[in-house]
């Protein structure tokens, strides 16, 4: 842990915050300037039964009768010292309502990577050691495959096959574990091919390095050399990849969650959207930029402890000036 | 001389007779798809003796190397026998040859910088190879790495073994592999091209190991490289390879001095080291320019020249103080190793970067690295070649575009003049203009060059920089482009800037050298009295890094001999 990357953490810290700092203002003003007024939408619909005077409590409670910048200041203030605010359909703390649900999610989410990751890991091994003839052709092809069939598809496939055909799970026990098992590969699919697709390009690049052959002609194993060698160089770039996919990951779970009948973080998006219950909506945008960022943050933070050669930023050299000339193709040429 | 040949034929012979050859390939044939890259070769290696392959890119010297290691890449296809210890290797299955590589047989690549793992610690590396020594014990195993490492010349065995191969440098880079490589003691030794992207006097220091731990360990060295000189000095068999195929093949001393065959007398006489005066004919005229016979002026003068960078927040001083003048019409040569500050002063020179102290003037206007305006006018005058023509030229241009594009930029003559002057130029390094429409892609290295060198005529310029201008072309082509420079210089007077990091090169076409070390000019004079009487410590370690082939090979043995006969007299 040395003083250089010290400086370097603390400047990514520093930038992951005001990101979340600007998602939250972001998000906000979307949701206000959104067409449709909730009051009016909700509170008045006849079907709900809200009294004028029960409606001009929620809008007093809510300070929804206060300027735009002001409930915004009042909300990001609330959001920083961890109050996410009330529910406008349930009048429930929205902390509440998120914490019943984030384990399901979280569970659902976390596996699905890790499903991801092991299908990747799989198709990249057999990528380098398979031999022509079992059909490594094919198995480069399963990336792109697996991106193109959305995952609802999958998540329905695997229902009909495992849960109808050969009884694997009861359907409608959504958190039983085969049920949360193929809901995590129908998540996981997609996400393994981006995966992948990043994996096996750089394996293939690090196989034909010289020191893949060095380390081969020191008489190692395939396996020794997968696992000791290509994988660690390889497997830098796919950090970044993962960190990208988590936005997949959050985006896949919803549906996921729907096809599968599971309570989660889906299923309350979708409840406060039809309602326009914006409290909630609000905190659950939020929290998904807050995942994005703290995701994308450690990725940052691994990555120079992963790769010795990485240089921090503000050790690096600038490059001399060069201007629109002529002999611009020149003047990279010379190494400074 | 003829009881000398007894006495160096006779351990071969005895040898031969009684123990089977350690290595012996018969009718090896390689094959990628319907490209066949090797056709019937055949040599064998005597246990503790050496044999260099030799040959230029294509000529399938590196492709035998990987049959032997059995590192082949997917999809070539292996004919003939390789037999080692009488066993054939190529009909092992994988996981029984696994138990020779390394073991067995170890390898020297070529490229140290990239043939360590460079996310992973030396230390893990080298535990690889001493696993092959079936020691158990894991501390023994370390001390057995820190006690090979220390044999191959690392200074500090201990903190190699924790750095990153980024850390070091490529000559410890190379050692470390080569410690590695020697360290489970394997009876044959592949190593190719061991010290092509190492520094001149790195290179013989790595070249001196390999031969010490041959000897010492009674290893046998199969060496691939493409230097006539080096494999003389080294080897005791040739094999000489053209395009696949064994052109001449034999004892060192036979092959070096009298090759029978028409390529290995071609290559022979390409090769700079061993022709100092090839290019007499050419060059010389330009001596009478340099001591004023011609009443020629100075066309580039350097004056106390200084530039200062600052890297991780230290400063370093890339050239220090550093003053030399340019005659017209003849060519100056910066010569040092790598970090000596040549890259910095032909960068000042463009007006690339801006000195800090000093002036730099050519034709006499000074070149200003901040002035734009002036430094067009002074690239009108000033042009570089670039080292390495694969990756200097635009792949989706044409050969037409390529050249015409200064032409096009500094808006001179009209398209039909242009086209013109296209045309003179390519005709002046003997390219013709059904090329012009080819891209960079179908062409071949020397022509490649060629259209760089194209490039920087079109504008007629009268000092061109060239930037180690034939390192990335193979020794025949680099011949061609030497006498292209030198045709083009005798014909058009132009003034040369010469890079070069090859000094028998540097002997072959410049009329004056700078030495360079660390940023400073250490020497400086007329080739013939640097090459002939160097007065630093620096230039003679520099000068004696010239593999001198088969003359240096025969004093040793000479040596040898008369050591002999002194003791058994």
């Amino acid at each position: 842990m040395n003083r250089s990357y010290l400086d370097y953490a603390a400047k990514r810290i520093g930038q992951a915050v005001i990101v979340i700092l600007l998602s939250y203002v972001f998000t906000f003003i979307v949701v206000s300037v959104l067409p449709g007024d909730p009051i009016t939408n909700v509170l008045r619909d006849p079907q709900n039964g809200f009294s004028e005077q029960e409606i001009q409590q929620i809008i007093a409670a809510q300070g929804l009768d206060r300027p735009v910048l002001v409930q915004l200041w009042a909300s990001l203030s609330q959001f920083l010292s961890g109050d996410l605010g009330l529910s406008m359909r349930s009048n429930r703390p929205v902390s509440t309502l998120i914490a019943e649900v984030l384990p399901s999610t979280l569970v659902l989410a976390t596996s699905g990577l890790a499903v991801a990751i092991v299908l990747a890991l799989v198709i990249g091994y057999g990528t380098q050691f398979l031999p022509r003839r079992y059909g490594q052709g094919l198995l480069r092809g399963f990336p792109s495959l697996f991106l193109s069939v959305p995952n609802f598809v999958i998540g329905l496939v695997l229902i009909h096959i495992f849960g109808f055909q050969l009884g694997l799970f009861r359907v409608i026990n959504a958190d039983s574990f085969w049920a949360t098992f193929f809901a995590a590969v129908a998540l996981g699919i997609p996400v393994s091919a981006q995966i992948a697709e990043v994996l096996i390009a750089n394996l293939d690049h690090e196989a034909r390095q010289d020191y893949a052959a060095v380390a081969r002609g020191r008489g190692i194993s395939q396996s020794r050399l997968f696992f000791r060698h290509l994988l660690k160089p390889s497997a830098l770039p796919v950090v970044t990849v993962v960190a990208l996919t988590v936005g997949e990951l959050l985006g896949g779970s919803l549906i996921t969650e729907t096809v599968y009948g599971r309570t989660g973080i889906g299923s309350l998006v979708q409840r406060s959207v039809t309602t326009q219950d914006l409290p909630v909506i609000q905190a659950v945008v939020s929290l998904a930029a807050v995942a994005f960022v703290v995701v994308n943050l450690l990725a940052d933070l691994v990555y120079p402890l992963l790769d010795p050669r990485v240089k921090l930023i503000g050790t690096v050299k600038p490059r001399p000036a060069t201007g629109d000339d002529a002999f611009d193709d020149r003047v990279e040429g010379i190494p400074s | 001389m003829a009881s000398q040949d007894k006495l160096t034929q006779r351990p071969d012979t005895l040898s031969a007779l009684l123990t089977p050859p350690l290595l012996k390939v018969d009718g090896l044939s390689v094959a990628y798809g319907r490209r066949t890259v090797v056709d019937d070769v055949g040599f064998d290696l005597a246990r503790g003796r050496s044999l260099a392959l030799i040959g230029e890119s294509g000529s399938g010297k590196s492709t035998i190397a990987k049959a032997v290691l059995r590192l082949l890449p997917d999809g070539a296809h292996a004919d003939g026998r390789i037999a080692f210890n009488g066993q054939d290797i190529l009909k092992q299955s994988e996981r029984h040859f696994r138990t020779l590589r390394g073991r067995a047989i170890g390898f020297v690549p070529q490229d140290p910088a990239n043939a360590l793992n460079p996310v992973r610690a030396i230390g893990a590396q080298a535990q690889e190879a001493a696993a092959l020594t079936d020691e158990p014990n894991k501390a023994l195993r370390k001390a057995l790495i820190l006690d090979t490492f220390a044999e191959v010349g690392l200074d500090n065995p201990g903190r190699v073994y924790d750095s990153y191969p980024h850390q070091l440098s490529g000559g410890m880079l190379q050692r470390v592999l080569i410690g590695l490589a020697v360290l489970p003691r394997p009876a044959l030794l592949v190593a190719d091209e061991p010290t092509s992207a190492l520094d001149v006097t790195i290179q013989k220091r790595i070249l001196d190991l390999l031969s010490r731990l041959q000897h010492d360990l009674d290893i046998s060295l199969l060496l691939i490289t493409h230097d006539l000189a080096i494999a003389s000095e080294r080897a005791d068999k040739l094999v000489v390879l053209k395009d696949g195929t064994v052109q001449e093949a034999g004892r060192t001393q036979d092959v070096f001095s009298a090759p029978s065959s028409a390529y290995a007398r071609k290559l022979h006489a390409d090769v700079p080291a061993l022709n100092p005066d090839r290019y007499a004919a050419l060059r010389d005229p330009g001596f009478h320019r340099l001591d004023g016979r011609e009443g020629t002026a100075t066309k580039i003068a350097v004056e106390g020249v200084s530039k200062t960078f600052s890297v991780d927040g230290k400063s370093l001083t890339a050239v220090d103080r550093i003053s030399f003048s340019v005659a017209a019409g003849t060519t100056h040569a910066l010569v040092g190793e790598s970090g000596s500050g040549k890259t910095t002063t032909i960068r000042l020179l463009l007006g690339l970067d801006e000195p800090d102290a000093g002036r730099i003037t050519v034709s006499g206007e000074t070149i200003s690295g901040s002035d734009r305006g002036s430094q067009r006018a002074v690239w009108r005058h000033l042009q570089l070649v670039y080292q390495n023509p694969f990756t200097s030229l635009d792949p989706t241009w044409s050969v037409e575009q390529l050249v015409r594009e200064p032409l096009d930029r500094y808006r001179i003559g009209t398209v039909a003049e242009r086209r013109a002057q296209v045309r003179e130029a390519l005709a002046n390094v003997g390219l013709g203009d059904h090329l012009l429409q080819r891209k960079p892609g179908a062409l071949s290295g020397g022509q490649r060059q060629r259209v760089a060198i194209a490039r920087t005529l079109v504008l007629r310029p009268d000092v061109i920089v060239l930037d180690e201008p034939t390192s990335a072309l193979d020794v025949s082509v680099q011949a061609d482009i030497v006498e292209v420079l030198l045709s083009l210089q005798a014909n058009l007077g132009l003034t040369y800037v010469f890079v070069s990091h090859d000094l028998a090169l540097v002997r072959q076409l410049a009329h004056t050298v700078s030495v360079m070390r660390k940023g400073r000019i250490v020497e400086h004079g007329s080739v013939t009295d640097i090459f002939d009487t160097p007065r630093q410590p620096y230039t003679r370690a520099l000068l004696d890094s010239i593999p001198a082939g088969v003359h240096a090979s025969q004093t040793a043995t000479h040596k040898a001999a008369n050591l002999r006969q002194e003791i058994f007299a």
